[in-house]
């Protein structure tokens, strides 16, 4: 057992570790960045999480376009929105980026738009660090184990991570029954469509947690205060060395950045 | 001592008027197989409930009445110690499945027994291999087929270790293969004999084989049977159906066979019974040689040796229609041409040509994944296809704008369905561009013909399930739509259900509805279906009269799907060749005495 968790913990660390670590350790990092306005310090960040992800985690399909394609799309997108959104009474107006007609882009605005996109991004990014690398399930064991959440409400947890894409496929087919029955075009008649789909997702979706529910019980589910764990999620010391690590990393991104001006 | 013992027992439901069951009395033995029949209302299922007390402990219900499990009162033994003695299998695979791989889920029971690791990685070993999925353990459930799935919950159930198995509809939500699938599972599983097996199946055709006994409840929910199930289907089969009770297709043709003059004693239960029975005696005098083909109301040809009348399309070639659309609205229904249609990158149509006449049945059967509901999809107007290749009353499908006169789609599911908060506004919802006087009319037609006068005001997620099926089929007809389409609409349904539902498309199609149907129940299609229309991989493989279709084994077996019951009895028997080529009950002689 030892040896082979020992085993993908030398090449992609992260998916050797706690879920709670993963999730922890970035956390007061991901709080601070939301009071930070500049540019280095969440570029410092995005470049300490994608260096922690590409050491520690698998590459997948998944995680190379979540790391390659999303996030920079995500940076772009909050550069260009914000960009046009700032109020121009408050920036500065010496650097002219672009004039059409009587509108005027400035640098500043800029400036504040790719320090919002890179802000978002940081975050998303170490969010990533668990987001990639553990499953739904896990973080429900470790839930469960180390948080000591009652395991009926961890389980009941996983079970629904099976609902998901059940009700993705019930959506869809929704969507095509109400298109046969005609509709309304616009915007006011979007919004009613969408809750016209809530009723008959709702009612299969209840439907379905009840039946689920009856499934469980009659396999024994709940009959003891705690059942037997096949997969133990431990709190190793590796877990600590790695919140630790992060930690002081933050610290040493933060104390070298002072993004705060005090 | 019996290992269950069920005295008195009836049950109401919070909000129900009637008890059902109402007064059920039987015992199992360890190693017994019992069938539970009953006509639908009398219970079964909420039986099955009470059985290891998910009634009442889950469920809110009056009960009277007992239910002992092993000793234990169900009605006070908490339903995690029943299990320990109760395994229950239901109809819906993928809700009673609840982790990420086929080992953790036939681990869950044993876990939650908090047994050691070691115990519950050899129980769930045992399990799987019983159900042949062992190979399969560090799958994720959801990349098994739908048969795959049940085996997966029978294991699950199996790895608990009970003595007793409830097994519920489990194959209600399958395809043919997977119906196979289960059966031969439960089979092998029974053939140990150390289960007892409670079974509620409405295919007995095939369940039949491997069940000792017989319980029948009658439409009150009262036990009016209760024996070998041999005796019990062959001596009272007559009485049985008239109760409404599901009895073996081989039963069923004996039955109308005996009407038409045929001995048939002992009743056969079997294909092979039926085969053996009838090869046994002479032709009575009364039934003409040709009786089959003669009185099926079905432009039959006559049924020459394979060899000579090869009746299959070639896959390039399919079926000869002319290229053009007719003219006028009165000759066909539905119209395709070169239909090809791609879903992604893949084509799930290819070059479907065929013409629906008005006033015809048609069922379009095939393998999984053949096209059958993209092909009704598009038939539909559901998803768009190209210019030229589809026309509905012979005006091309793209250029009609009230797509709903024209015809009428209907879900599997009846509730995806619904737009609005009563029966009424939902019926009105489909004639919104008539002036309302007209419109009032109408939907007090429609309410009348599908029985639900009484209920105009109700919100339609508030119908009974048969109510719900109902107003689906009502909205898609309010318009005035000649045609109607339905995609598996018998799907998860128990087969009272699926006969009502049957029954409504048979008065409809008599009254000159054209009704196109894609389904998986072949018994459906050869009871109801005066055509069919066999799809595999995109293409038609064959178009014809049903009992044609069906009367060609290679090509049923080549794409997967099962022969009736009737055309495995019947077929080339030699001395009865008045039989050969019957498909469906109703084409018996004996059928319209």
């Amino acid at each position: 057992m030892s040896a082979s968790a020992a085993q993908p913990a030398s090449t992609h660390f992260l998916h050797g570790l706690n879920p709670l670590a993963k999730l922890l350790a970035p956390l007061p990092a991901m709080l601070l960045l939301i009071f930070v306005r500049d540019l280095a310090t969440p570029l410092a960040f995005l470049v300490l999480a994608y260096a922690v992800l590409l050491v520690g985690a698998r590459l997948t399909v998944r995680t190379a376009v979540m790391l390659l394609l999303v996030v920079p799309a995500l940076i772009v997108i909050m550069t260009v929105g914000f960009s046009l959104w700032t109020d121009t009474a408050g920036i500065a107006h010496d650097v002219v980026v672009l004039r059409i007609g009587g509108w005027t882009l400035y640098g500043a605005a800029v400036l504040i738009g790719l320090a919002t996109g890179l802000r978002l991004a940081a975050i998303v990014a170490l969010a990533l660090i668990a987001g990639l690398t553990t499953t739904g399930q896990d973080l429900a064991r470790s839930l469960v184990q180390q948080l000591r959440v009652p395991y009926r409400v961890g389980y009941t947890a996983i079970a629904a991570f099976r609902f998901v894409p059940r009700f993705r496929r019930e959506l869809e087919v929704i969507r095509q029954a109400h298109r046969v029955r005609g509709q309304a075009r616009g915007p006011l008649a979007a919004l009613g469509r969408g809750f016209g789909y809530m009723v008959p997702l709702l009612a299969g979706a209840i439907r379905h947690a009840e039946r689920v529910a009856l499934a469980m019980d009659a396999r024994a589910f709940g009959a003891y205060p705690d059942r037997t764990e096949r997969h133990e999620v431990p709190v190793r010391a590796r877990d600590t060395v790695f919140v630790v690590l992060l930690l002081a990393a933050s610290a040493a991104l933060f104390a070298v950045f002072w993004p705060w001006g005090l | 001592m019996p290992l269950l013992r069920v005295q008195d027992l009836a049950v109401r439901h919070d909000g129900e008027t009637v008890f059902a069951p109402a007064g059920a009395s039987f015992t199992v033995r360890p190693g017994e197989v019992v069938l539970l029949l009953g006509p639908s209302g009398s219970g079964k299922s909420t039986l099955a409930l009470t059985l290891n007390g998910l009634i009442p402990h889950d469920i809110e219900a009056e009960v009277s009445g007992s239910v002992t499990v092993d000793g234990m009162d169900a009605a006070s033994t908490p339903v995690a110690r029943l299990a320990t003695r109760v395994g229950m299998v239901f109809q819906d695979p993928d809700a009673q499945l609840v982790t990420g791989t086929v080992l953790d889920e036939v681990a869950f029971g044993p876990e939650n027994l908090r047994l050691p690791v070691s115990e519950v990685l050899q129980r769930s070993e045992d399990a799987l291999r019983r159900v042949g999925l062992w190979e399969r353990r560090a799958d994720s459930p959801d990349a098994l087929s739908g048969g795959g799935r049940q085996r997966l919950a029978i294991a699950a159930a199996l790895a608990l270790g009970s003595p007793l198995l409830v097994v519920d509809e489990p194959t209600a939500n399958l395809d043919p293969r997977g119906v196979d699938e289960v059966f031969a599972t439960l089979a092998e599983i029974v053939k140990t004999g150390d289960r007892a097996v409670v079974l509620i199946e409405h295919n007995l055709d095939q369940a039949i084989g491997f069940v000792d006994r017989v319980v029948v409840m009658d439409a009150a929910g009262r036990t009016i049977a209760d024996g070998p199930a041999a005796d019990i289907l062959r001596t009272r089969a007559a009485e049985l159906h008239e109760l409404g009770v599901w009895l073996p297709t081989a039963a069923l043709a004996a039955l109308r066979l005996r009407r038409a003059g045929y001995a048939l004693d002992p009743l056969p239960l079997t294909p092979a019974e039926l085969r053996a029975a009838l090869e046994g005696e002479r032709r009575p005098p009364g039934v003409s040689t040709r009786f089959a083909h003669g009185a099926t109301g079905v432009d039959t040809p006559p049924l020459a040796p394979r060899a000579e009348q090869p009746r299959v399309a070639t896959p390039r070639q399919p079926h000869v229609v002319s290229t053009h659309f007719p003219r006028g609205a009165t000759e066909t229904a539905v119209a395709v041409r070169h239909l090809t249609l791609h879903r992604g990158t893949t084509a799930v149509l290819r070059d479907v040509s065929l013409d629906i006449r008005p006033g015809e049945f048609v069922a379009v059967v095939g393998p999984n994944g053949a096209g059958k509901t993209s092909l009704l999809q598009a038939l539909a107007g559901v998803v768009r296809a190209p210019r030229g290749t589809v026309s509905v009353g012979g005006v091309d499908l793209r250029r009609i704008r009230d797509l709903t006169s024209r015809i009428g789609f209907v879900f599997q599911n009846p509730e995806h369905q619904f737009v609005t908060h009563t029966v009424r506004d939902e019926l009105a919802y489909g004639l919104r561009h008539l002036p309302a006087d007209e419109t009032d009319a109408r939907i007090d037609d429609v309410l009348r013909r599908f029985g639900l006068e009484d209920r105009a005001d109700v919100h339609p997620f508030l119908l009974s399930g048969g109510q719900k099926r109902r107003l689906s089929v009502g909205t898609a007809l309010v318009a005035g739509a000649p045609v109607l389409a339905l995609d598996e609409p018998t799907f998860g349904q128990d087969r009272a259900r699926a006969d009502e539902l049957l029954g409504l498309l048979t008065d409809l199609n008599r009254d000159g509805t054209t009704i196109i149907i894609v389904t998986h129940d072949m018994q459906l299609v050869v009871e109801h279906a005066s055509r069919t229309i066999l799809l595999d991989e995109g293409r038609v493989l064959a178009d014809g009269p049903t009992p044609t279709v069906f009367a060609d084994d290679a090509l049923i077996a080549r794409t997967g799907l099962r022969p009736p019951p009737l055309r495995a009895a019947l077929r080339g028997l030699a001395r009865h060749p008045e039989l050969d080529g019957v498909v469906r009950l109703s084409d018996l002689p004996g059928a319209h005495a």
